[in-house]
């Protein structure tokens, strides 16, 4: 059999069993879109805690110093209510505190005076208390430098090392490609493979005097047509629902295509790892979360310590992570350059296909 | 009766303990959940940030120590000016912060200045920096602007006069701090009861049907009612026999030496634990263990019979595993997990109204972390009704898909 008819009849097999299961692959896209929900979701809870303000005052140094609090680095979304139904929503933990400015506010502050501003804060999570403390004297930082009072001696000057800040959700969303990536990608290959065992087809394929390379080639090609199909649908929502352009579109395209293409091949190999979907499926999901986070994907994973930055090299989520960023927004957010981390990845699918190959034509057939 | 709901039970958790993948389904995802919020601790709060101190003045030896001192901000690392530079473009650091060679002259002057070198990859982690580095420098001229005397001085009837005119007098709600990973560790052990509950279920519920043993039940004698609830019954006890020793564990890790962050243990044992210590739960009262208790038997009931409709509707296997994965994440996040839902739009607070486990993550954390159980009452509420629905549809569709099969 010719080379080209062994590659397209393999290919047609997998398209008709793709067919075949639909809705497990509409599932899977799902998924894709999913994770950029949730991670949007966690994105928003990175800033704007949500304070009551009682502002007992109402005077001009009050209203100044609202507008302070409001500009402290994203930190509140103040929240006007009245006392009581703030101390109802901090206990039932629906804020995170209450800010009260107290009555004679602008007076004093007018008369030289330093006034006190009383803060309840549920410190019920560590993390969010810290987020509050360290903002709120940016916020009184802001007030006394925006009236000019006398006696502030030092000021911190910021030098920025890239020209704009990126949005957190932004930077999570393109990050969450990769991990759909894995994900899509992942389980369209686990599943291409693991059928040979599930319907005991394996053995037909080793009898068979065709090129087992070949018949793999065809089944993972339209795993990762379908899964970058499923991508793409992902792609759209950043861009069109979440407004993030990729500054370099190639870039990005053959960035993902490659992820794509790494990802099934990896895939594929868990399958005929592991033989059964049902089992590669919940591991590439089980693994999706800890090596998404062990990834840059919420910031640069160097910053987390050595420790943490060492094992992320063993993740390829680590080096999608680090191409995609690039692509999107021109962010370098792994030491190594851009073009070594698309080689790790081509190194990751190219071993990743040689086992695969290796379980399908030898051994462990049952 | 007794004996047929009990067989079935038996037999169902019989064929979920024998069912490797079953389980790593289950539990995988859960488990990787864990694995990112003990991760995420990592990420959170402290960053690291390098030092360079130029100015040899008193006052330049002053601000230093005063970086030096909040070491809830930063991961410092002192360095040259060279040095640090280096560390920046490796990533090493986030930061450097300068504290410049004519400090104690500008500060002679009135305007002395701390340079900030930021790499500012993201809003989350620069505002981070911006925000503690801005404290910091201003507590050179308002000590009281420090952590300490945010807890230690108005609050306290000690207010010190500061040239930018406010002072903050912190009072907490509450006399200990639970950690991010423990706040976080609520809704996973949600998860796991959601993803065990509905996936075990749904999952033993389709596989009757693709392999044809729904047909042989029926045909036995004793009658549909008591498999019905056998079946409830099987996938409530697989939750159960999967958290139980789970949630135990929350309690026992306490006793691990070394949990202590300032134990003085190796780098490797602290790496080696974190996992298992991260797995913490606070003891809570008498009182507060009942409601634990009957909150994860709502949520355990809610999601069997949530699973058990989910394996009639679908009825393989391979559909049932992505739509309860799907599932459980959207119950997951829309609930509160990792988010917190005061913090989201208010139109997906709305949402998350309607979620059932945003009233179980509610529940439980009041139940652990506060003192009293405002709220308990209608958590738990919503959860039984939600249970009780889940179990009677669930009843209903199973026994007619039998009679069908």
């Amino acid at each position: 059999m010719s080379v080209v008819r062994l590659f397209r009849a393999s290919a047609a097999l997998e398209l008709a069993q793709l067919r075949g299961n639909r809705g497990f692959v509409a599932l899977t896209a799902l998924a894709a879109v999913s994770f950029l929900v949730m991670v949007s979701l966690f994105g928003l809870t990175g800033s704007y805690a949500p304070v009551a303000l009682i502002d007992r005052d109402g005077g001009p140094y009050a209203q100044s110093f609202v507008e302070a609090l409001l500009g402290a680095h994203h930190s509140f979304a103040l929240k006007y209510m009245s006392a009581d139904e703030a101390e109802a929503a901090l206990l039932s933990g629906r804020l995170v505190g209450i800010i009260t400015i107290p009555a004679g506010f602008s007076a004093d502050i007018a008369q030289g005076t330093t006034v006190p501003i009383d803060v309840r804060i549920d410190n019920v999570n560590v993390d969010l208390t810290h987020d509050v403390q360290r903002a709120l004297p940016a916020a009184i930082v802001a007030f006394g430098r925006k009236h000019k009072f006398p006696g502030v001696r030092v000021q911190m000057v910021e030098h920025d090392v890239l020209p704009r800040d990126t949005g957190y959700i932004p930077y999570l969303v393109v990050s969450a490609l990769a991990l759909d990536a894995l994900v899509i990608a992942g389980v369209l290959g686990a599943m291409a493979t693991a059928r040979e065992w599930e319907r005991r087809t394996v053995k037909l394929l080793r009898l068979s005097p065709a090129s087992a390379g070949l018949v793999l080639a065809g089944k993972l090609v339209v795993a990762a047509a379908v899964a970058g199909g499923a991508l793409g649908i992902a792609v759209l929502a950043i861009v069109l629902v979440y407004g993030v352009v990729p500054i370099a579109p190639w870039t990005t395209v053959f960035a993902l295509g490659a992820c794509v293409a790494i990802f099934t091949c990896l895939g594929a190999w868990l399958g005929a790892l592991l033989k059964r979907t049902l089992a590669a499926v919940p591991l590439l999901f089980g693994l999706a979360m800890p090596f998404y986070v062990d990834s840059g994907a919420l910031e640069p994973t160097r910053f987390d310590g050595e420790a943490i930055w060492m094992i992320a090299h063993l993740s390829p989520v680590y080096y999608a992570v680090g191409v995609l960023e690039w692509a999107f927004h021109g962010l370098h957010v792994t030491p190594e350059p851009v073009y070594v981390d698309l080689l790790v990845l081509l190194a990751f699918a190219v071993v990743a296909a040689a086992l695969t190959l290796g379980r399908l034509s030898k051994g462990g057939g049952r | 009766m007794t004996g047929a709901v009990w067989g079935v039970a038996r037999n169902d958790l019989a064929v979920w303990l024998r069912s490797p993948a079953a389980i790593a389904a289950a539990l995988l995802p859960a488990l990787g959940m864990g694995v990112l919020v003990a991760v995420l601790t990592v990420s959170v709060g402290r960053q690291p940030v390098a030092l360079v101190v130029q100015g040899e003045g008193r006052f330049a030896a002053r601000m230093a120590r005063l970086i030096r001192a909040d070491t809830d901000a930063y991961l410092l690392e002192e360095m040259t000016a060279a040095d640090a530079e280096r560390a920046l473009g490796d990533q090493r650091v986030a930061a450097i912060i300068v504290v410049p060679e004519d400090f104690d002259a500008g500060l002679a002057r009135g305007n002395a200045v701390v340079d900030l070198y930021l790499n500012n990859v993201n809003i989350d982690i620069a505002d981070d920096l911006r925000r503690a580095v801005t404290r910091s420098v201003a507590e050179f001229d308002a000590p009281q602007l420090g952590l300490l005397g945010e807890l230690h001085g108005p609050s306290k009837g000690l207010l010190l006069p500061n040239p930018y005119r406010v002072a903050v007098a912190e009072h907490d709600l509450r006399e200990t701090e639970v950690s991010f990973l423990q706040y976080q560790v609520i809704p996973i052990v949600v998860l796991i009861v959601i993803s065990i509950g509905l996936l075990g279920t749904a999952l033993l519920t389709a596989r009757d049907f693709e392999r044809g043993t729904a047909k042989m039940m029926v045909l036995s004698p004793a009658g549909r009612l008591p498999l019905v609830l056998g079946r409830l019954l099987g996938g409530t006890l697989i939750t159960i026999a999967l958290v139980a020793p789970l949630v135990g564990l929350g309690f026992l890790t306490h006793h691990i030496p070394y949990c202590a962050e300032e134990s003085g243990a190796p780098l490797w044992v602290t790496m080696l634990l974190s996992g298992p210590c991260g797995w913490m739960l606070p003891i809570p009262p008498w009182r507060h263990g009942l409601a634990l208790i009957a909150l994860l038997a709502a949520v355990t009931l809610a999601t069997v019979g949530l699973g058990t409709l989910l394996g009639v509707a679908l009825r393989n296997a391979r559909l049932v595993t992505m739509t309860a994965l799907n599932g459980a994440a959207y119950l997951f996040f829309l609930g509160g997990g990792f988010t917190t839902v005061a913090f989201l739009p208010d139109w997906i607070q709305m949402v998350s109204r309607f979620v059932p486990t945003s009233y179980a993550i509610n529940g439980l954390r009041q139940a652990l972390f506060y003192p009293d159980l405002v709220g308990f009452g209608r958590d738990l509420l919503v959860l039984s009704a939600c249970a009780a629905l889940s179990v009677v549809l669930a009843s209903l569709m199973l026994s007619r898909a039998w009679r069908r099969a």
